[in-house]
């Protein structure tokens, strides 16, 4: 039982470190701390229809957090889920801009397995130059995030612009009406079905086949793994492939769904919160279902925030980048610690 | 007066090294407890035991490196808090590790520079200079231009030497210094040793052959499962028998004569013949190479055929294409030639995992890393062999693997509490049998056991020797890398030694031990002259 | 061609100073991914100081001053808490580019941009052309030839590389390399702040929230490509300049014809080509500390 709580108990405590750090860097800026986190409390979880924004934040960001699972699970840190997202989003504004016309019962899966391919395929290429020339992927795929955004200014600006949008911001014309699974305000049962199914897929993926096994070895010691034969190089394209397609399904749910539409810049701290909820989640694909609509929420208080109290959106952004800077630290520490001291 | 002031002022008398009730605990294993000793200035002191005896840690605590929880040391009458390499530095102790302490991609001269006394700037050839003419000065033939990782072992070995006696050590301490040497470089060796002794230097031998214990300590310690079994004894007055009896314990009795010889290093020489004459081929390599890699040769020209129910050595010093021919057999290295045989099937093209469906098992060289991954649970480590073959979507039902490993973790003997365990939870020798359970299934046909036993204590060790020895009987062909002579002699049938990726020569019963390390050395005079030029 | 290698020395002199934090970093062992961070928190402190306190002088120190604060942090989550570096690197970096954000807020009431009336002391017109770069241009050389002899040329140096490549030889010498990750990660901090001042006050003088856009993991790309060497790692951010300094140049020429967003994607498609050329050259695999806590 200690053995299963304790690293439980040591994520809440490195949390809990992480906001000691954003009260500091709020107070450092003159903001008051606890006003400020009690607002994010507030816009997260008490604002009326509070579990509908949750649900609608935290979807998406729970289908790309399952892909980040399985990546990281076979040792391949894929930061690159924004940039997947924002590929498997262009793909579907293409395939949608193609299908114009045709039935929605065709038209939204072919929209929907064309997000998956483009994420995919911007996935496999840091892949090939991992596996191949040993190019290291951190590097690679947060470049891909840079062009990948780059890509979305123009294609929001050029081949599907808006001829009717305002100067503000460059967006693509909006998916037809009929297509769209879910209202611009919040979730749906569609959604609500994807995300479960890749949350059952991804869990039977990970626990109960020769890929989840090999893979969580292989991400751990892939000399080991090498060493008992198995194709090391197969796993890692997989591995990466998956976890761009899943990011790319993400992008197109949010095209179909509440976005609509292509807007350049749109979500930018998609991929790094779905990040940080697979490592807040100790890459469990369950526990990534829940934390997800944790991070939903904080999500959903970001864009509330300014509106409702004035306070910056970037405390968001803060809580995030701390957590980050904390969620990976070592049990042992504490253990080491906790045994000085209570000697 | 401060008594440490006495102390130092009593000088030329106090020991080199005194050790004060040192214990030394990690986490829950005492490595070392109470271990008193007295070692006198100007000798050569040997301490030797089995793994896990605690010698190295009784070494780091000398040199400061490891903190002990109680007691203290006092070196050449200074006393020492513990734990501070710098304090232990400037008293006079250095340390010559056993997997050296040199950072592969620095130069001889950067190293030399890296722990001299001078902070300021330097030029390359400035440092080149000064330090070769150094190091000519202790004649140990280093060229200060060389990259570590460009010398062979042996010079780097006399390069961590060299490290070492740069701050004019007067108690110099070597780990396990002919664990990676030929019988020849052992000899070299010991005479640089001596001459150190002449110069007044003290030397500390961590040594667990007693026969080179025999052959140049002045005293010998014996430690024995972290306990000081019996203090500086006199060389002179032990026998190799009463020597063993220390080091193994009251186990002694139970082991049988060549083992017990062959686990203390005590030159028994009597070993019966296993021939096998006429069963079929399990390996035959012919004419294989492979490609030089970094720090290595390659393969050149390989012929080798082990056959059904019997066990190869491969002697060699380290880094003369054991690791290469490991990795080829293997089919993790390409052949650039050859052909290589699994039975009667030619396997040269095909994957590691159709070798292992064609009967191939490995117990690699680096257990901890090659072998098992530290950090994933028992069962999945065990796993693995199992899933390789099939696709990788295939489905698996965790809770029939989780059994099937915990059954053969008991068939092995493996200590352990729970299958979900961290593999690196468990101790070296029962991550070993761990291994080995993996491996020495049924369908063994060929074993590739590398370093199989090295790090092990006794009882691991007995436990590797009897599963080969079963896996032999059972008609499995053994190929056994290892740079014990002594388990070579000990259990092998046959005997090939590997110079510079080669096998240059073939031996079998009755073992002539001059001859191998003859074979062993020959050669690699030629590596060491081409690596110096 | 004037215009292009003022426009090159411009966009690469800020990538060199943090390439440099990032060399002396790797050296020690450390993969700085937080240097996009640092180097944002560089930028927004100077351009604070100039704007609150009329002097470049405190820009520069403020700058050096939260730098070395997120540098002992990092060193702090990495070092004595074993953090993964690369999502802590990842963690810096949004607590840099959210802190900045979070402090234009607060102080002016609104995010975007903020503008000083004067940057950092330029050359001046005694160097023609060159005369409207800043002082820190003309320092580049001087800094670089500096972290190399004291990365190469001095024990120190050695030191620090050995804590990177063998911890355990450092160790066996009575080397901490724990202290010496917190040195050179220290030593990384005012190199940040003058990379983040040189972009935002070297001629623009101006900051906007996220407007070090990527550059600080370029520099990282630059280590790695430079082999962690800092004449490699210097020649490395000149070649992402210079492709981002054609780009911009392209962007003036043909701007009609070629989208110019894509231009702008220039940089880090060489950072990416960069990398594999640095993997394929050296035949070998990236490695870094890769393991996460999985359960």
């Amino acid at each position: 039982m200690t053995s299963r709580l304790y690293p439980v108990l040591q994520t809440g405590a490195f949390i809990l470190l992480a906001l000691v750090l954003c009260s500091l860097i709020f107070a450092a800026v003159g903001l008051s701390a606890t006003e400020t986190l009690g607002a994010i409390v507030d816009g997260a979880f008490f604002r009326p229809n509070a579990l509908a924004h949750v649900l609608r934040w935290g979807l998406p960001l729970l289908i790309t957090a399952v892909g980040v699972v399985i990546s990281f699970r076979a040792g391949y840190f894929n930061i690159g889920a924004q940039g997947q997202f924002y590929l498997g989003a262009i793909c579907a504004a293409f395939a949608a801009e193609w299908m114009r016309g045709s039935p929605a019962l065709v038209a939204v899966p072919v929209c929907m397995l064309a997000g998956m391919a483009g994420g995919a395929l911007w996935a496999l290429w840091p892949a090939l130059l991992r596996v191949k020339a040993g190019a290291d992927e951190v590097i690679t795929t947060m470049m891909g995030n840079f062009i990948a955004a780059q890509l979305l200014v123009h294609v929001t600006s050029g081949p599907l612009k808006d001829p009717s949008g305002s100067g503000q911001q460059a967006s693509s014309r909006p998916v037809e009406a009929a297509w769209r699974i879910s209202e611009s305000s919040g979730s749906s049962p569609v959604i609500i079905a994807i995300a479960a199914l890749v949350v059952l897929l991804g869990w039977w993926l990970v626990n109960r086949t020769s890929f989840g096994i090999l893979s969580g070895l292989a991400g751990r010691n892939p000399v080991m793994v090498t060493w008992q034969g198995a194709k090391v190089q197969r796993i890692a394209i997989s591995a990466f492939v998956l976890s761009g397609a899943l990011a790319g399904l993400a992008g197109s749910v949010e095209l179909m769904g509440p976005n609509g539409r292509l807007a350049s810049g749109f979500l930018p701290d998609h991929g790094f919160t779905a990040i940080l909820i697979a490592l807040v989640a100790g890459m469990s694909v369950i526990a990534a279902a829940f934390i997800a609509l944790f991070f939903g929420a904080l999500t959903s208080a970001g864009l509330w925030l300014p509106v409702m109290t004035g306070l910056p959106s970037s405390a968001i952004d803060i809580i995030h980048a701390s957590i980050a800077l904390f969620i990976t630290a070592k049990a042992g520490v504490f253990r080491g610690l906790l045994a000085r001291f209570g000697r | 007066m401060n008594p440490d002031h006495l102390q130092q002022g009593a000088g030329a008398s106090a020991p080199a090294l005194a050790a004060d009730a040192v214990t030394v605990r990690y986490g829950d294993v005492t490595a070392l407890s109470a271990v008193r000793a007295r070692f006198e200035a100007g000798r050569i002191h040997a301490v030797l035991g089995q793994n896990g005896a605690g010698k190295t840690t009784f070494a780091r605590v000398a040199a400061g490196l490891v903190q002990p929880a109680e007691g203290s040391i006092s070196v050449f009458g200074r006393h020492l808090a513990g734990g501070d390499v710098v304090a232990a530095r400037r008293a006079g102790v250095e340390l010559v590790h056993q997997s050296f302490a040199l950072p592969p991609s620095f130069t001889v001269a950067e190293v030399l520079q890296f722990v001299g006394p001078k902070p300021g700037l330097f030029t390359r050839r400035g440092i080149e200079r000064h330090w070769q003419g150094w190091l000519d000065g202790l004649g140990l033939g280093l060229d200060a231009g060389a990259r570590i990782r460009d010398l062979p072992i042996e010079m780097q070995q006399s390069a961590e030497i060299a490290r070492a006696m740069v701050s004019d050590a007067r108690l110099l301490i070597l780990d396990e210094p002919t664990a990676v040497l030929s019988p020849e470089g052992t000899e070299r060796l010991f005479a640089r040793v001596r001459e150190l002794k002449r110069q007044g230097v003290t030397v500390m031998l961590v040594l667990h052959k007693i026969r080179e214990v025999l052959a140049i300590a002045d005293t010998v310690t014996v430690l024995r499962g972290g306990e000081l079994v019996a203090g500086p004894l006199e060389a002179q007055d032990l026998t190799s028998e009463a020597l063993a009896e220390l080091i193994i314990g009251d186990g002694a009795a139970r082991l049988d004569a060549g083992d017990r010889a062959a686990l203390v290093g005590a030159a028994a020489e009597q070993h019966e013949s296993h021939s096998l004459p006429d069963a079929p081929p399990a390996l035959v390599l012919k004419r294989v190479s492979t490609a030089p890699e970094a720090g290595g040769k390659g393969l050149s020209e390989v012929d080798l055929t082990i056959r059904a129910g019997e066990i190869v050595g491969i002697a060699g010093v380290e880094g003369n294409g054991q690791r290469e021919l490991v990795a080829a057999i293997a089919g993790l290295d390409p052949l650039t030639s050859g052909e290589i045989f699994l039975a009667d099937r030619r396997m040269d093209k095909a994957s590691l995992a159709a070798r292992r469906d064609a009967g191939l098992r490995v117990i690699p060289f680096e257990r901890n890393v090659e072998g098992l991954s530290l950090s994933s649970p028992l069962w999945e480590n065990w796993s693995a062999a199992q899933l390789v073959g099939g696709s990788l979507l295939a489905q698996v039902s965790p809770r029939a693997l989780r059994s099937a490993a915990e059954q053969a973790f008991q068939d092995w003997d493996v200590r352990f509490n729970d299958v979900a365990q961290r593999a690196g939870s468990l101790s070296g020798g029962n991550a070993q049998k761990v291994i080995l359970s993996r491996e020495m299934d049924s369908g063994a046909r060929l074993i590739l056991a590398a370093q199989p036993t090295r790090g092990l204590d006794i009882g691991a060790t007995m436990a590797v020797w009897k599963a080969l020895r079963q896996a032999r009987s059972n008609h499995a062909g053994i190929l056994l890398v290892s740079s014990d002579l002594d388990e070579l002699f000990d259990i092998c049938d046959r005997i090939v030694v590997m110079v510079s990726g080669q096998a240059v020569a073939t031996f079998t019963t009755p073992w002539d031990i001059q001859a191998v390390g003859r074979a062993m050395t020959a050669a690699h005079k030629n590596r060491a002259e081409e690596a110096t030029r | 061609m004037e215009d292009l290698i003022v426009a090159f020395l411009r966009s690469g002199t800020p990538l060199v100073y943090v390439t440099l934090a990032g060399v002396i970093a790797q050296r020690a062992g450390i993969w700085h991914l937080g240097l996009e961070g640092m180097m944002i928190t560089g930028a927004c402190a100077t351009i604070l100081g100039i704007v609150l306190a009329q002097s470049v002088v405190v820009g520069l120190l403020a700058g050096a001053v939260f730098c070395c604060l997120l540098a002992l942090l990092f060193w702090f989550v990495v070092e004595v808490l074993k953090a993964n570096q690369i999502i802590a690197g990842l963690g810096l970096t949004g607590l840099g580019l959210g802190g900045t954000a979070l402090a234009l807020t607060a102080i002016f009431g609104s995010e975007g941009a903020v503008s000083a009336s004067f940057g950092l002391p330029r050359l001046g017109p005694a160097f023609g052309a060159f005369g409207g770069l800043s002082v820190l241009v003309a320092a580049m050389p001087f800094v670089v030839f500096a972290c190399w002899l004291l990365l190469c040329r001095t024990r120190f140096g050695l030191r620090l590389a050995a804590c990177g490549e063998h911890p355990f030889a450092a160790r066996a010498t009575g080397v901490n390399p724990g202290t010496m990750r917190l040195v050179a990660l220290l030593l990384g901090g005012p190199l940040c702040a003058l990379g983040g001042a040189e972009l935002a006050a070297g001629s623009l003088q101006i900051f906007s929230v996220n407007m070090t856009a990527g550059r600080g993991f370029m520099s990282f790309a630059a280590v790695i490509f430079g082999a962690g060497h800092p004449l490699g790692a210097t020649l490395a951010s000149f070649f992402f300049a210079l492709v981002g300094a054609l780009g911009i140049r392209a962007q003036l020429s043909y701007g009609d014809r070629i989208p110019s967003s894509l231009l702008l994607a220039l940089p880090y498609v060489a950072t990416v080509a960069g990398l594999w050329l640095s993997a394929r050259m050296r035949g070998g695999n990236a490695a870094s500390s890769r393991e996460l806590g999985q359960q």
